[in-house]
């Protein structure tokens, strides 16, 4: 907590406006390096619409495949936003401030993206409408409501619509102080965004309650999402190692343990890029990096009651299919490389200091993380399917197409471009937050020492 | 911001550390007649469970599992609630919270429950099968490994506990020979070296006694009790164990402080600043304790194999459907809609009332695991092909629970006559690292966050 400077309000509008005022050739050359890998994936989809499900990998009896896994970890990304800004507000940690936006952020685009990927895994995405317009009713063709696929939608829906308002409701002073910076169109349009805000005491007030009360309110839903999606998975019996009652809780806890670093990830990108220093300061990594090693613990124990659980029932499937997520290749190398990347080198660097302090470091382990989390779904999803059974038919194995690479590549350009362009049109970090950040900031002298120390209400 | 008020300061704050630790001397030289009368009945009840104990032994020997249902649901109970209790110092110690400290050693002190608790794993690894030709977490190891890995387990954790408590409480045990006028202290001097030390010691030793605790829930609850139902197969099982012992952990702190406000005069410590922390902290608890259960139940019921359906009906639906249904709504229903309002979580009753709700809850969640456990008879099938009827308690068995449960609080309160029951050490530090200052209108506290 050493590093702290004292920003006046002055300042602090200017530098965390920086992103949205300045237009450095670098920005648009990244947007538009970004936009093009998304319009070459745009083509790879309107290819497979056009040539159908063959020009991918999927092969019976492995019908799921990269967009699934794609999907979930998507989703799992997207449980950053609740699980720092809700729960960080609701616990009334202060290193959360300047994370917060960026998490939400994170997580509205991530889920646009997650909800993409079942769409292009369908095939002929048009066939959607009749979840929305029951055409088929007269032939009995209607969404069976009691399947897991059906919740799906429903609750990253509902995740989206409450995220999306949760962004703007702590947005609002933000976009009142951008209207007051700007003239022309964009003075109209913060204008109508900004809801007349004044930053009267009876606004403030209404805008913490309505941020307290969405805090509480979206947390279930957070927890329901990532559940519903691996219920996905357990409510099968038919595919060994799906069927495991920890199923929920693990993915939960995997999702908060990929958000967050990806989190951590987008924040040094930020800092470097927008010359964040005095904001995104290394006691912030450092609270993150202590958070992410309970929370990569507790992922950890889970995953163990989950493979040993696997064994426990000592039936041959379940043992099989084990055997051949850990010695048989290419299902091996991704076991051993899930593990490694996701708990067995970022945990043990985070307990020293100097890692959890170091930019470089902390942006090593956390991609590395986010390797191990996606490898960790597709060991989940794919060798399960994979599995060979009586039936010599279904004996198809699965590798990815370049169709499904490219597209994939591009969920990950197009979540880093359009969270670059709301950059552009809104600030990163919230200007409100950190100035009440300042104000709240205090000393308590000890002997020769001040030590920092923050205020607080009750 | 919240409603702005001031905000109280706690009463310690204004005491002198002289004043201070001579008040929680005094206390501690002196626990009054009062003490040692509860004691003494406590001694009593703990001696009618020694009788039933003996009686349980000789009558029905140690093969004979389903007499044992009830003595291994007194051992697990005291396991889910007093051990974890003291991991609630520990992690609010990691998180820094300020408000921890006059509840600190309230909780650390139960690590020497944990000594009892280990007396009555004892009996139990008579009474435990081996694991040959049934399904175990131990696959092919030696038969005898629950019962050798699961003591080696216990008896560290214990260790651990204990020195927690030890090391903890240095400083303290170092002024209260002080106080007393004899010898001083020829080790503990109080110097920047060895604060630093047990700072240092205190937090590994944290660290192991939580990660410790979580593998020894999982060795108990899958070694006696889902191990012992054919069919059971559930990976959240464990956690779930874990985290109702968390739960139970936090309620039986919070019982724990009500009933030392009201008894021995500690109000000038334990305000209403420790039971509204450790409310919030119950009533997430609960919630999980409710997500964790759905996701287990839920699987299993979608499943709708022979096997899951088989325990369904044994565990929650048919055979031990009262302690399911009780648990349920003391363990989540009754907590959750006593501590959803803030204005009952800022005063001392209504989480104490929480607390102890949770704990009778408990018990019961404890009850319909390890008394159908105990009660199975052939244990090599996949799963139960018919379901045992109910074992309900006899004499024995609540001679047995009331004296077990009689021998923990003795355990307890013996355990505060050597240790100070505040941890005066923790409560200077608090003084030092907190203040109270003006921001504009009204007084905020402001808390210091060394690094």
């Amino acid at each position: 907590m050493q590093e702290r400077v004292k920003l006046t309000d002055a300042q602090i509008n200017k530098d965390l406006l920086r992103s949205m005022e300045e237009n450095p050739l670098w920005y648009w050359l990244l947007v538009g390096a970004l936009g093009l890998a998304v319009l070459v994936a745009f083509a790879a989809v309107a290819y497979m619409f056009n040539r159908g499900l063959g020009v991918t990998g999927l092969n019976r009896p492995v019908m799921w495949g990269f967009f699934i896994t794609n999907f979930v970890f998507w989703i799992g990304i997207s449980h950053a936003g609740v699980m720092l800004s809700a729960i960080l507000r609701l616990v009334q940690a202060e290193w959360r401030r300047p994370a917060t936006r960026a998490a939400e952020v994170l997580t509205v685009f991530s889920l646009m993206t997650a909800m993409t990927m079942p769409l292009i895994h369908a095939g002929r995405p048009w066939r959607v409408m009749y979840w929305v317009f029951p055409l088929d009713w007269a032939r009995g063709v209607y969404p069976n409501v009691r399947s897991a696929l059906v919740w799906d939608p429903s609750a990253v829906f509902t995740y989206l619509t409450s995220s999306i308002l949760f962004v703007f409701i702590a947005l609002i002073p933000d976009i009142a102080v951008a209207r007051d910076r700007t003239t022309g169109w964009k003075h109209v349009l913060y204008s109508v965004l900004a809801l007349g805000w004044r930053g009267s005491v009876r606004q403030w007030k209404l805008q913490l309650i309505a941020g307290i009360l969405l805090s509480a309110v979206i947390l279930p839903i957070f927890v329901s999402v990532h559940s519903i999606v691996s219920w996905d998975f357990a409510a099968a019996v038919s595919v060994e190692g799906w069927h495991s009652t920890v199923f929920a809780p693990y993915f939960v806890i995997g999702a908060v343990h990929s958000g967050v670093s990806a989190v951590v990830t987008v924040m040094i990108i930020l800092r470097s890029m927008f010359k964040w220093q005095d904001y995104i300061r290394l006691e912030h990594l450092d609270a993150l990096a202590k958070l992410l090693i309970v929370v990569a613990t507790t992922w950890f124990f889970f995953f163990v009651l989950e493979f040993l659980f696997g064994l426990y029932s000592l039936e041959g499937p379940e043992i099989r299919l084990r055997e051949m997520q850990v010695f048989e290749m290419p299902w091996a190398a991704f076991f051993v490389a899930f593990l490694v990347c996701s708990y067995f080198i970022p945990v043990p660097m985070w307990l020293f200091r100097s890692v959890r302090r170091s930019i470089p470091l902390m942006i090593f382990t956390t991609v590395l993380v986010n390797v191990g989390m996606w490898l960790e779904r597709f060991i989940i999803i794919v060798p399960g399917l994979a599995r060979k059974q009586g039936l010599t038919f279904t004996w198809g194995g699965y590798t990815p197409s370049a169709v499904e690479i490219i597209i994939v590549f591009a969920t990950f350009c197009m979540v880093s471009m359009l969270v670059l362009l709301f950059a552009k049109v809104f600030p990163l970090i919230p200007i409100g937050d950190a100035k009440e950040g300042v104000v709240l900031e205090d000393e308590i002298k000890i002997g020769k020492v001040k030590v920092p120390a923050i205020m607080r209400e009750d | 911001m919240h409603e702005l008020h001031h905000p109280p300061t706690p009463v310690y704050w204004g005491m002198t550390a002289q004043e201070l630790t001579q008040d929680v001397v005094q206390r501690h030289a002196s626990p009054g007649r009062q003490f040692w009368a509860i004691a003494g009945v406590l001694a009593g009840l703990f001696a009618l469970g020694v009788i039933g104990f003996i009686l349980l032994l000789t009558q029905h020997g140690v093969d004979n599992r389903r007499e044992w249902g009830y003595f291994a649901t007194a051992f697990a109970y005291i396991f889910v609630t007093a051990q974890s209790a003291v991991l609630v110092s520990v992690a609010l110690r990691m998180a820094k919270a300020h408000w921890r400290r006059p509840l600190a050693r309230i909780s650390e002190m139960f690590a020497a429950v944990g000594l009892f608790n280990f007396l009555l794993l004892i009996p139990l690894l008579w009474v435990l099968p081996p694991t040959d030709g049934r399904r175990s977490i131990w696959f092919d190891w030696p038969g005898r490994s629950p019962h050798l890995w699961d003591t080696i387990a216990m008896g560290t954790l214990v260790v651990l506990g204990l020195a927690i408590l030890y090391f903890a409480s240095i400083p303290d045990r170092a002024a209260v020979r002080d106080q007393a006028g004899s010898e001083p202290s020829t080790k503990w001097r109080g110097n920047v070296q060895q604060w630093i030390v047990l700072n240092r010691g205190l937090a590994v030793l944290g660290g192991f006694y939580f990660m410790l605790l979580i593998v020894v829930h999982m060795l108990i609850s899958v070694d006696f009790a889902m191990s012992l139902i054919p069919g059971w197969k559930d990976s959240i099982f464990p956690a779930f164990h874990a985290l109702n012992g968390l739960q139970s952990g936090v309620a039986l702190i919070l019982v724990t402080m009500f009933i030392l406000r009201q008894t021995t005069g500690l109000r000038k410590y334990l305000e209403v600043d420790q039971f509204w922390g450790l409310s919030k902290l119950l009533l997430a608890i609960s919630l999980l304790w409710f997500y964790f259960w759905w996701s287990g139940f839920f699987v299993y019921w979608y499943g709708r194999t022979p096997a899951e359906q088989g325990v369904l009906r044994y565990i929650m639906f048919e055979t031990y459907w009262v302690p399911f249904f009780l648990a349920f709504v003391m363990c989540f229903a009754l907590p959750f809609f006593i501590l959803m309002w803030n204005i009952v979580r800022k005063t001392t009753w209504g989480p104490a009332l929480a607390g102890a709700i949770v704990l009778v809850g408990t018990f019961f969640n404890v009850l319909r695991y390890y008394v159908p456990a105990f009660a199975v008879e052939e244990l090599s099938l996949h799963s139960l092909e018919h379901i045992p009827t109910a074992n309900l308690p006899s004499f024995i068995d609540i001679l047995v629970v009331i004296g077990a449960l009689s021998g923990a609080v003795l355990t307890y309160m013996l355990a505060a006559r050597v240790f100070p029951i505040m941890s005066m050490w923790e409560l200077r530090e608090g003084q030092i690292l907190q203040r109270v200052r003006k921001l504009m209108k009204i007084e905020v506290k402001v808390l210091a966050k060394p690094e």
